[in-house]
């Protein structure tokens, strides 16, 4: 028939099975999501790079912007994990929003940071969220941050090489202390305790690298994330806006947090070396 | 892009370099080659040209089956009554409109045939054509067609169009083809200075448009067909009717 | 009686010469400009009513805003056959919703549905630029804004479609009130609003091909949806 195609479609979103199997999703099995989603691709030959093409500069005259580029960090240390982020959005050279949230948050004790596509991001994560949640439910505990952030690396490798752009931190604490996770739309993932994701993330490295220490107090970490974030505000034309700090402490996280780039500029300018006029 | 200042690697795979933009992979392909399973266009027909009036709705399209460049099946009907409320013209690719064509009177017979005094409305079969349209093009298969839907709906007369996209819209004049640039700024200059065009003066208007458009459009033809919509005398196709030309003006120019 | 799927049609080797100058694109930029304002206890959203293609106007008279419940407005700019299929599967969404749970969606959850339903469509996208405005669930104005493929950001104001990056900035600056020391944090009224809509409906048409004709604007609050509309250049 028809319009079969459409109303199939329509009809396996409206009517998704909730996932029974207990395991399906820490198998990394190729396309399982994309039966499972059902998400409707391209009828072209390579569909799963149909989008990629209207990405292509090439096509100025009609091309498909998503939103994009990023400073986030997190780090590790004694008093649990500092995430911080920018909150800017491009679309190509315009700047599509100075308000993003790119801390996802995705239960009381993980987070999830965003770069790359911001569309992939908070749907995976959010996708993330919803299997997190009948984790516990299943099994009446909590989600390891290891877990949840293989969950996730499952999820979007079976889109390996389809386009998708995520490059994210998961941070938490659980049973292990404090755990922090990098997670990308490869399917890569890596434990660590200190990442930094995003066009401006060198920048970011930069600031990092030269201060972190372990033994940080609360205040001095909260400080260098949001310093960090800061420099890589100012040199990546990509990244800006607002800096906002979470840490994530025993407890659950907390927002410390959100402050205006033009204004940290102002407090962080005098200590900056500058040429004598 | 900053790429060439800046050759450092991407952070990760596909992923944006520092300082750089991102880039979607397979950035090398040329976005013609996703154009495999649509067909091109083979026996076209030129414009429509439809204007509402205050009581109805008119349609005009021209006889033409154009084989690329040659004007080559010079008897082609593409003006139809659906049935006694609808009329319906098309242009473009001559075999996709005979085989939609096919489709509507099959719809219209089957609902003969239930006889339960339902007539499709003009709306609905426009709403219907916007689904089909979009439906193929979202197969990369289009219908390679443009639709214009006349009828009258409530008591009121309705005209909209549909394209091979599936973009559909409602106005009181429609023009497709060459009819978008030669006829639409004739019609809405005549609608603008009449707004209450009558049965005869919204067909000679359209006759006018026939007439310049054959002058100007090098796939058109002096054969055409008109079809009307009122109430008062329902839907009627009208032809072939020959362009009333008048060359006396062609050596003044150039 | 049902079309031939493209799959069963045998293959005809006289049609299978090498593809011609006729390339096929599934879009079209049909541009036309959206607008939305939110305030306390209200929000307005208005849409030009040209619909072009290139240089070409189709009409100078297209809706495109779209009312999803009596609270909740959704505008639409970009690709209007996908505009056209999006709202159409949208209205059916909000009813099964409404005969399901024997309520009406409320603004924030209409949002999250479009955002999964924008990226359900991630690898054949539509090529839209929505903007949905409402009243949440304390009866505030509030504005959620999309990229074509569902991320969702709620905002107080905003601007969007061919035009979106031309009348933006000047949003930051009459109602956010960016950059700027010493101004007061003001209520914004709903004339003030109306005001500020219009004003920048005029700019957009004088400089953005694109968006003219007129607007249609819609103002929702408690009392429900009302409609007005302004004259913009027609040129």
């Amino acid at each position: 028939m028809l319009f079969s195609e459409k109303t199939r479609t329509l009809d396996s979103i409206l009517n998704a099975d909730p996932v029974d199997s207990l395991f399906s999703d820490l198998l990394p099995t190729a396309n399982n999501n994309l039966a499972r989603h059902n998400f409707e691709v391209a009828p072209v030959k390579e569909a799963t790079s149909f989008v990629k093409k209207w990405n292509n500069s090439c096509h100025e005259n009609l091309k498909i912007k998503f939103n994009h580029g990023t400073t986030t960090l997190g780090f590790i240390y004694q008093g649990g994990v500092i995430v911080a982020v920018d909150s800017r959005a491009t679309a190509g050279s315009y700047i599509a929003s100075q308000t993003v949230k790119k801390v996802i948050e995705i239960n009381p004790y993980l987070l999830g940071t965003m770069a790359g596509g911001a569309a992939d991001c908070s749907f995976w994560e959010r996708q993330l969220a919803l299997q997190c949640r009948l984790h516990e439910l299943r099994n009446k505990d909590r989600i390891s941050v290891a877990a949840a952030s293989k969950v996730l690396a499952n999820m979007v490798y079976s889109y390996k090489g389809m386009g998708l752009s995520m490059g994210t931190m998961l941070a938490g604490w659980d049973k292990r202390g404090p755990g922090l996770y990098y997670v990308d739309n490869d399917g890569t993932r890596l434990k660590g305790k200190l990442f930094s994701v995003g066009s401006g993330s060198t920048y970011a490295y930069g600031v990092l690298d030269a201060e972190y220490d372990n033994e940080l107090h609360d205040e001095a970490a909260r400080e260098l994330g949001r310093r960090a974030i800061y420099h890589a505000a100012h040199r990546d034309a990509m990244s800006g806006g607002f800096v906002s700090v979470y840490h994530v402490k025993e407890d659950g996280w907390e927002f410390v947090s959100r402050t205006d780039v033009a204004e940290l500029h102002s407090i962080y300018k005098t200590d900056q070396f500058l040429p004598v006029s | 892009m900053f790429n060439s200042v800046m050759n450092a690697p991407p952070f990760w795979h596909n992923g944006p370099a520092p300082g750089a933009f991102y880039n979607f992979p397979g950035a090398s392909t040329t976005p013609q080659d996703f154009r495999q399973h649509s067909q091109a266009p083979v026996t076209t027909a030129t414009s429509i040209v439809a204007l509402q009036y205050k009581t109805g709705v008119v349609i005009a399209g021209d006889m033409l089956g154009s084989y690329g460049s040659l004007a080559r099946y010079r008897n082609c009907p593409r003006i139809l009554k659906v049935n006694d409320n609808i009329i319906l013209g098309a242009g473009g690719d001559y075999a996709d409109f005979q085989y939609v064509k096919d489709i509507i009177e099959q719809k219209i017979i089957d609902e003969d045939c239930l006889d339960d005094g339902f007539k499709l409305k003009p709306k609905s079969l426009y709403c219907w054509l916007t689904r089909i349209m979009y439906n193929r093009r979202s197969k990369f298969d289009p219908f390679w067609n443009n639709f214009v839907v006349g009828g009258i709906q409530d008591g009121e007369p309705f005209l909209g169009t549909v394209d091979k996209l599936g973009t559909a819209y409602a106005d009181k004049i429609i023009c497709t083809g060459y009819g978008a640039y030669i006829a639409v700024p004739l019609l809405r200059d005549a609608v603008e200075k009449n707004p209450n065009l009558t049965k005869v003066e919204a067909r000679q208007l359209v006759e006018k448009c026939m007439e310049v458009l054959y002058y100007r459009d090098a796939r058109s033809f002096p054969k055409y067909q008109i079809a009307t919509i009122d109430e008062t005398e329902g839907a009627v196709v009208e032809g072939p009717i020959d362009v009333n030309q008048n060359w006396n003006l062609a050596h003044m120019i150039q | 009686m049902s079309l031939v799927q493209p799959e069963m049609r045998p293959h005809y080797p006289d049609y299978a010469t090498a593809p011609t100058q006729h390339h096929f694109s599934p879009y079209a930029d049909n541009g036309g400009s959206v607008v939305a304002i939110a305030g306390d206890d209200f929000v307005v959203i208005g849409a030009d009513t040209r619909l072009s293609a290139g240089f070409s106007i189709y009409t100078r008279d297209q809706n495109k805003l779209f009312r999803l419940s009596d609270t909740t407005v959704l505008g639409c700019s970009g690709c209007w056959c996908d505009t056209l299929t999006l709202t159409r599967i949208l209205t059916a969404r909000m009813q099964m919703y409404q005969q399901e749970h024997n309520k009406v969606m409320t603004t924030p959850a209409c949002a999250q549905m479009l955002s999964t339903m924008l990226y359900y469509k991630r690898f054949f996208p539509y090529y839209i630029s929505n903007i949905l405005v409402g009243l949440d669930n304390e009866g505030k104005g509030c504005v959620y804004s999309y990229d074509p493929i569902g991320h969702c950001e709620k905002a107080t104001y905003r601007a969007g479609g061919s035009a979106g990056a031309l009348l933006q900035p000047l949003l930051d600056n009459q109602i956010g009130l960016k950059n700027m020391q010493n101004v007061g944090d003001s209520k914004l009224s709903l004339e003030r609003a109306l005001a500020v809509l219009k004003d920048v409906f005029i700019s957009a048409a004088e400089r953005d091909i694109f968006t003219g004709d007129s607007i249609l604007i819609n103002v929702i609050t408690k009392d429900g949806i009302q409609d007005y509309s302004f004259q913009l250049r027609k040129d």
